[in-house]
C-alpha cells in the first residue's frame, strides 16, 4: 500500500536525503526549508527513529522556495537551476536592465516564475554575468498572495546577492526591487485543506494506470535492493549544485574584486570556523558535513584537519556534533572566501597513543584517551558511592 | 522467606504493566551473595560473540577496609559489582550519540544502538558514567549490554541470568524487581553516578 500511495502523490520537488544537514545529524537544527515553505505541512523534518531528514509531500505547490533557501542543495526542483540560468542567458540584452518578475507582477518582464523566492543567488547575478546592466525584481506586496510566507526568502536571497555584488567591486545598487501592480494573471492558490484524500489519491492511481497502458502499478518494494546502511551513506559526501553554480557565476563576474565586505554570518549559507585545542581528531566533524568542507590529513604522526571555505554552508552541524566543543564559528567573515576559495588548516597536532588502551589521541595535553580519563574517575566514583553510606 | 529463583514468571511482569506506567526491564544483582566467579562475563561473551576486549558485563572489585589506622580493626573485604548497561531513565549516551543511533525502546526501555546508525564515533562511551559502550574495532561500530534482546523477546531469561551459578541475578520488570527485593529484606544500593543522574535502572543490593 505504501508504495500506491508513491505512485499516486507525488511532490514536484525531490530531496537529496544525503545533503540534508537534519539526516546526517539529529542535532542539526537546521530548518531553513520549513519556515519559508508557503503551504502548511508540506515540509515535514523527520526527526524520530527513522530520521530520513527533510520530507516533501504532496500539498507540495512547487513554489520552490525551499530549494532556494536550503544552504546544502539537498532540494531540488523539477526545472533546475541549469535549464532556469540557460533560459536567463537566452533572454539578457547586454546594457539593459534584466526583469524577474512573478505571475502576479503586471508590466514588462523577461522571466516569470511562479514565486520570486524560486531565485537563488547564483540565478539573480546570471544576467549581470551575461551583461546586463542591472537586475529588478518585480513583483506587488506580497502581503495579499498566498505564497506570502515565502516572501521573506526572496528578500534575504536579493540582499545575499547585493553583498556579493558589491564584494565583486560591482556596486549593490545593480540589484533592486521594484513595487508594480497586481496583474490579472492567474495566481498560485494554496490547496485544499485535506490534500491526501482517499479520493484523489485513487483518482490520481487510475490516471496513471491508464496512462501506463493498463498494466498494473508494479511493486517497487519487491525489486528494491536493501537500502545501504547510514553509516556507509554519511562517509559519501556530495557535490554541492548550489553552491556550484554560485561559483561558477562568481568566477565568470566582470569586476575588479578590491573591495571584501564582511558581513555577519548568523543565516547565512557561509562561515569560517575555528578549531581549539579541545580537538581530538575524532573526524565527526569530517564525516557529518553535508558539503564536505572539512577534510583530515595524516602523514609521518601528523594530524591535520583542513577547511574549504567556499564549500562550506554555515550549517554549523560540526559546531552542534562535536562532543568536546573544540569547533566554533566565527561570528563575522569577509565574502571573499568565496572568490579566492582559501583552504585554512585549522589544526595541526601530534598524533600519539594512549599509555592505558593504545588507542590514537592528538596534542600533549594528556597521555590518555577521553575514555581511559573518564574510565579512571568512574571506577573512583563508583567506589565512592559503595563506601560513603551509599545504603 | 522464598528460595532464590532467578526465573519470574511472565504474567507477573505483565499485569505490573498495566498498573504502572511505562514498563522497564531491568537486572537486580545480589551484591551480598556474589561469589565474583566472573561466569556472567564469560556467558556474555560466549552468547554475544564479542571480540577480545569487547566486554558487556564487566565485573569490578571494590576493596573495603583499612589497615593505616591502627586502633580499629581494619574489617576488609572485597565487592564484586557487574557492570551491564544499566538501561537509564535518561541515557547520557543518547543524548551524546551526534546521529541518532541510540534508541530507548518505548515497549520495555532496553536501550539498543542501531548498528547501521552506528558511525563508530564513540561519543557514547565517553559521555555514559558506567563505561557501557565498547567499541568493536572490528565492525568499527559500538556496542553494548542489550539485555539479550534476542533471547527476552523470546521469553527466554538473559544468558548471564540463566549462567549465575550463585543465583544473584534477577531479570524482570523495574516494578517487579522491586517488590522482590522487599520480600528478600534487600538493602538496595544505589550506583548513580556522573553530574547529571541519568537514572539508572539496574538495581544492586547488599
Amino acid at each position: 500500500m505504501n508504495s500506491l500511495i508513491e505512485i499516486g502523490l507525488e511532490a514536484p520537488l525531490r530531496v537529496d536525503s544525503t545533503l540534508c544537514s537534519r539526516y546526517r545529524s539529529t542535532k542539526s537544527e537546521c530548518a531553513a526549508c520549513a519556515v519559508v515553505c508557503p503551504v502548511p505541512g508540506a515540509v515535514r523534518l523527520d526527526d524520530g527513529v527513522d530520521n530520513n531528514g527533510a520530507a516533501i509531500n504532496a500539498a507540495c505547490v512547487g513554489c520552490g522556495a525551499c530549494a532556494s533557501a536550503c544552504p546544502n542543495g539537498a532540494i531540488r526542483s523539477l526545472e533546475d537551476d541549469g535549464s532556469l540560468a540557460e533560459r536567463i542567458h537566452e533572454q539578457v540584452q547586454v546594457g539593459e536592465v534584466f526583469r524577474f518578475a512573478c505571475t502576479r507582477a503586471q508590466g514588462r518582464s523577461d522571466l516569470v516564475l511562479p514565486c520570486l523566492s524560486r531565485l537563488t543567488e547564483a540565478l539573480v547575478l546570471e544576467p549581470i554575468r551575461g551583461g546586463a546592466q542591472g537586475v529588478a525584481l518585480c513583483a506587488p506586496d506580497c502581503s495579499g498572495c498566498g505564497l506570502r510566507k515565502a516572501a521573506p526568502q526572496w528578500a534575504r536571497t536579493m540582499a545575499f546577492s547585493q553583498a556579493l555584488c558589491a564584494s565583486a567591486g560591482l556596486g549593490a545598487e545593480r540589484i533592486s526591487s521594484v513595487q508594480v501592480q497586481v496583474g490579472n494573471a492567474e495566481e498560485i492558490r494554496l490547496p485544499a485543506r485535506t490534500p491526501n484524500s482517499r479520493r484523489r489519491m485513487f483518482q490520481s492511481i487510475a490516471k496513471r494506470w491508464k496512462a501506463s497502458g493498463e498494466a498494473a502499478p508494479q511493486d517497487k518494494t519487491a525489486e528494491a535492493a536493501p537500502p545501504e546502511p547510514f553509516r556507509e551513506v554519511v562517509q559519501r559526501h556530495s557535490e554541492n549544485p548550489k553552491r556550484m553554480n554560485l561559483l561558477q557565476v562568481l568566477d565568470a563576474l566582470p569586476g575588479s574584486r578590491t573591495a571584501s565586505k564582511v558581513v555577519a554570518t548568523a543565516g547565512l549559507p557561509l562561515a569560517q570556523l575555528d578549531v581549539d585545542s579541545r580537538c581530538v581528531g575524532c573526524n565527526v566533524c569530517e564525516t557529518l558535513c553535508p558539503v564536505g568542507a572539512l577534510k583530515h590529513r595524516e602523514e609521518s604522526g601528523n594530524y591535520s584537519l583542513e577547511f574549504d571555505a567556499a564549500q562550506c554552508t554555515g550549517c554549523r552541524i560540526c559546531q552542534l556534533a562535536c562532543y568536546h566543543q573544540a569547533m566554533h564559528v566565527r561570528e563575522a567573515e569577509g565574502l571573499a572566501q568565496l572568490f579566492d576559495r582559501p583552504v585554512v588548516t585549522l589544526i595541526s597536532a601530534r598524533v600519539k597513543k594512549c599509555l592505558a588502551c593504545g588507542e590514537r589521541i592528538l596534542g600533549d595535553a594528556s597521555d590518555y584517551c577521553p575514555a581511559c580519563q573518564v574510565s579512571g574517575d568512574r571506577r573512583d566514583a563508583i567506589a565512592r558511592r559503595f563506601f560513603s553510606g551509599g545504603l | 522467606m522464598a528460595e532464590y529463583n532467578p526465573v519470574l514468571p511472565r504474567e507477573v511482569v505483565d499485569r505490573s504493566f498495566a498498573k504502572q506506567g511505562p514498563k522497564q526491564y531491568t537486572l537486580w544483582v545480589d551484591l551480598e551473595h556474589c561469589i565474583g566467579c566472573n561466569a556472567c562475563t564469560v556467558a556474555c561473551k560466549a552468547e554475544n560473540n564479542t571480540p577480545v576486549g569487547v566486554d558487556y558485563n564487566k565485573v569490578i572489585e571494590i576493596e573495603e577496609g583499612d589497615f593505616r589506622d591502627a586502633s580499629k580493626t581494619p574489617n576488609v573485604g572485597v565487592t564484586f559489582v557487574p557492570m551491564p548497561c544499566m538501561h537509564c531513565g535518561r541515557p547520557a549516551c543518547q543524548a551524546a550519540c551526534p546521529v541518532g543511533a541510540i534508541t530507548k525502546r518505548k515497549e520495555d526501555g532496553i536501550v539498543l544502538i542501531n548498528k547501521d546508525k552506528c558511525i563508530g564515533c564513540r561519543y557514547c562511551a565517553w559521555a555514559c558514567p558506567y563505561g557501557a559502550p565498547q567499541f568493536n574495532a572490528e565492525a568499527k561500530v559500538m556496542e553494548k549490554c542489550t539485555l539479550c534482546v534476542h533471547r527476552t523477546d523470546k521469553g527466554l531469561l538473559p544468558a548471564c541470568v540463566t549462567t549465575c551459578p550463585a543465583k544473584v541475578r534477577f531479570f524482570g520488570e523495574l516494578n517487579e524487581l522491586s517488590t522482590l527485593m522487599k520480600e528478600r529484606r534487600a538493602l538496595s544500593v544505589s550506583i548513580s553516578v556522573g553530574g547529571a543522574d541519568t537514572k539508572p535502572s539496574v538495581k544492586y543490593t547488599k
